[in-house]
């Protein structure tokens, strides 16, 4: 091969220093390889350099596959996450417009999935939790950041969710002094797609999970109450209670740092106005 | 039932297609977020997210680097700020901090001949000190080094250009090389250069003459 005794020249060794990388990647062309090929022929400190940069290269690269590669513990994924994803994307339904196409079947995966993972989820507190409590504590004690936030949350939270759930959330309105919404976020309670509402209160804060459960797959344990026409759950685990209710297919799960009364109280409050 | 069929068929290839890159997607989640129920729920969206935008998948184009780019969005969008990583000074700022810090390690090293400990340094000490880099430059060397992804696959991952991408693997690479070497020097791989890890000629010289 014939190279241009120019292009020879345009090569030095500081061009050679800052195009290592891309060389040893395998990034250059055919025609910067071999301008390269021929300065470090004819160079052995350049040649010295890439040798030692090609070494340590290979030896990093062995290295992360090592410590990060399919045959290392962090670089395989749980077994149960794989089960998990599959369950939840057996589940995860179509947008609406393909639902009207396609109802029965869908429900029937649902069903089959929700068979599945019903075991694990009835299993009262203590041994699994409930997802409701469990999954809802632990998402909202971490305080992942909110996706959005709203200056009129009214018409706000709807429109955000409309796109991005395959269910209506229908957020309740707490109407007492001083609670105010923070934002949202998308969420999931176990498998399943949930809304996310943080709330700021008069004292600490509030989340609320929202999840689409036709077949009534989500229970809760603990202490029953009766508001109105509506039956909510009361519950304490790791030093938050929740609520959990249910209007028609879409479950509700509050957790707060409210004590028990003013939980009922803040509760009554979206129960009067979803009454109406 | 022609409609379950096809929901059947659509799952059914996106799982063959999506689901072999669970491993490599749950190790990257797990250096992104640095602890396994975060990188958990992050696969887990990367893959519904994924699901619900297979139609806009071009079948025949690289799957794996389809799904890396919805898994890095999705933790920038949605979990970056909760993992608590300080903010990266935008600019020349950066630029010229990573400079000053990168080009005087990378003589120390180049100066070391002892590379070798590489192959002493405990898998432990490895995922420390990828942890350890900026989440920009260690999304970089993931993506290059362990996935070997080419230039232009992060850049499209990543959404930036491709020379961003050769900056950051160079700075990353070397902050890499470095934090190895601080992990070799405290496991006694390496012999320790100075008391704060670097060495100039005077502190050299004096050494010498007192040892001699």
């Amino acid at each position: 091969m014939a190279i241009e005794p120019t292009l020879i020249a345009a090569l030095e060794c500081s061009d050679v220093e800052r195009s290592v990388d891309p060389y040893l990647d395998r990034e250059f062309d055919e025609r910067e390889r071999s301008e390269m090929d021929v300065h470090l022929a004819a160079c052995p400190r350049c040649r010295a350099l890439v040798e030692r940069q090609a070494r340590m290269r290979a030896a990093l690269r062995a290295k992360l596959r090592e410590a990060l590669g399919e045959d290392a513990p962090s670089g395989r994924a749980p077994p149960a996450l794989r089960t998990r994803i599959e369950g939840a994307l057996a589940r995860r339904r179509k947008p609406l417009w393909r639902r009207a196409l396609a109802p029965i079947p869908i429900a029937t995966l649902a069903a089959c999935v929700a068979g599945v993972l019903l075991v694990l989820w009835l299993d009262p507190l203590g041994h699994g939790g409930s997802p409701l409590l469990e999954d809802a504590i632990r998402k909202h004690h971490r305080e992942l950041p909110l996706e959005v936030t709203f200056t009129d949350p009214e018409s706000g939270i709807p429109g955000w969710f409309a796109g991005k759930l395959d269910f209506n959330p229908a957020p309740p309105r707490f109407r007492a002094a001083g609670v105010q919404v923070l934002g949202a976020r998308l969420s999931h309670i176990g498998a399943w797609p949930a809304a996310y509402i943080r709330y700021q209160l008069p004292r600490g804060q509030a989340g609320l999970f929202i999840v689409d459960d036709p077949d009534g797959r989500f229970d809760a344990s603990g202490r029953e109450v009766k508001i109105g026409p509506h039956k909510v759950k009361i519950a304490t685990a790791r030093g938050y209670n929740v609520a959990v209710w249910r209007q028609d297919e879409i479950v509700y799960s509050l957790v707060s740092d409210l004590d028990e009364a003013q939980l009922f109280d803040l509760v009554q409050t979206a129960q009067a106005d979803a009454s109406h | 039932m022609f409609d379950l069929r096809q929901t059947d068929l659509t799952r059914g290839e996106f799982e063959e297609l999506a689901l072999k890159h669970l491993d490599p997607l749950y190790s990257a989640a797990l250096r992104l977020t640095k602890n396994d129920r975060d990188a958990e729920d992050l696969v887990q969206d990367t893959f519904l997210r994924a699901y619900r935008f297979f139609e806009k998948f071009e079948r025949g184009t690289n799957m794996k680097a389809w799904l890396f780019k919805i898994l890095t969005n999705t933790f920038i969008n949605r979990y970056r700020r909760s993992v608590k990583e300080r903010n990266i000074v935008e600019g020349s700022e950066r630029d010229a901090v990573h400079e000053r810090f990168v080009s005087r390690e990378a003589a120390e090293f180049a100066a070391n001949p002892e590379q070798y400990f590489f192959d002493r340094l405990l898998s432990d000490d490895v995922l420390k000190a990828v942890d350890s880099l900026p989440i920009d430059f260690r999304l970089v060397v993931i993506l290059a080094d362990l996935q070997e992804f080419s230039y232009k696959e992060i850049a499209e991952i990543l959404d930036v250009p491709v020379g961003t991408v050769m900056s950051r693997l160079y700075r990353g690479r070397r902050l890499l090389q470095k934090a190895l070497a601080s992990y070799a020097v405290v496991s006694g791989v390496l012999q320790e250069v100075g008391e704060d890890g670097s060495i100039d000629l005077e502190t050299y010289r004096k050494r010498r003459g007192k040892s001699a």
